[in-house]
């Protein structure tokens, strides 16, 4: 009877590691995920500590382990790309880094403004791109 | 014996250090977003020497990528499927690409529409993301090389671009 019962428990033990390994595996394998993510969607432009221009700040999320840099764009309603001065044009980025960055317009053209995009810049072995624009209303 | 014993109490009851039951608040802000993810990466087949496709029929994966929104009608997605590669070796002749996107899957009964309502023009198809939630596009393409010529060997990389613009 005792033999029996220890036999049943070390069968337990091996079921339970075999179990964690195999879990282990799946995790190992499973397809990674990435992501990109640009908010917010409606930005407010505000007068900038200088006289004639106005500025916003967008935050962007870097999720995607294949990108390390996204460019920024600023366009018009009919996608035609208007001046604009940041602290970078293109951003670079680490894998879950958050990075918020300030968009100066030119009051001359801050009516025009309707969209501020960024743009994944891929790399090798990534096969989608991706871009988000938020839209100035 | 009594009075002492009433006086220690007292004096022990009075001493002690009170509660206060305080309420801890979590806070959080749920910003509007669009959040677009790499489900799967592309694979292309190789059924015959002149042509590369991403159908699963094809020996190839299909890229799947999925627009996360909080917003209900605040979005635009549009795919776009590739019209050139961005990696490959030297070609000579010219390639013929052809592609489409479709709704896979969505995270609501209600985005049941999306696929009738899309918009195709040129290699770029338009989804209104009308409603809040999750929805998975795969986009499969079809390159193909010359009049039945064979691909040159080497490794081909093409780009889906995934754009999520704010109405």
């Amino acid at each position: 009877m005792e033999v029996a019962t220890l036999l049943s428990y070390w069968l337990n033990v091996l079921l339970n590691k075999l179990k964690a390994l195999v879990s282990l595996v799946l995790i190992t394998l499973s397809t990674p995920v990435y992501s990109h993510e640009m908010t917010p969607t409606y930005p407010v432009f505000v007068q900038s500590f200088m006289a004639g221009i106005s500025v916003t700040t967008m935050n962007l999320f870097n999720k995607r382990a294949d990108v390390a840099y996204y460019e920024i764009g600023v366009f018009d309603s009919k996608w035609e790309p208007i001046s604009f001065v940041s602290q970078y044009t293109v951003i670079p980025m680490k894998y879950l880094d958050t990075v918020a960055f300030d968009v100066y317009v030119s009051n001359l053209s801050l009516a025009r403004v309707e969209y501020i995009c960024s743009v994944s810049q891929v790399q090798d072995g990534a096969t989608v791109a991706s871009k988000i624009c938020s839209r100035v209303k | 014996m009594k009075t002492k014993l009433l006086i220690l109490t007292s004096t022990l009851l009075a001493s002690c250090a009170p509660a206060y039951a305080a309420d801890t608040p979590i806070t959080g802000n749920v910003q509007t977003r669009c959040l677009i993810t790499t489900d799967t990466n592309g694979v292309f087949g190789n059924p015959l020497p002149s042509k590369l496709s991403t159908a699963s029929a094809d020996g190839g994966v299909v890229p799947v990528i999925r627009y996360d929104v909080t917003l209900a009608d605040a979005y635009l997605a549009k795919v776009t499927t590739p019209t050139a590669f961005s990696t490959s070796p030297a070609l000579s002749d010219s390639v013929t690409w052809t592609g489409s996107t479709a709704v896979s899957k969505t995270s609501d009964a209600a985005m049941s529409g999306y696929e009738a309502a899309k918009i195709v023009y040129g290699s770029t198809t338009q989804f209104d993301l009308t409603k809040a939630g999750s929805t998975w596009f795969s986009s499969e393409s079809t390159a193909v090389y010359g009049v039945s010529k064979s691909f040159v060997g080497g490794s081909y990389t093409a780009i889906v671009l995934a754009e999520c613009i704010a109405k």
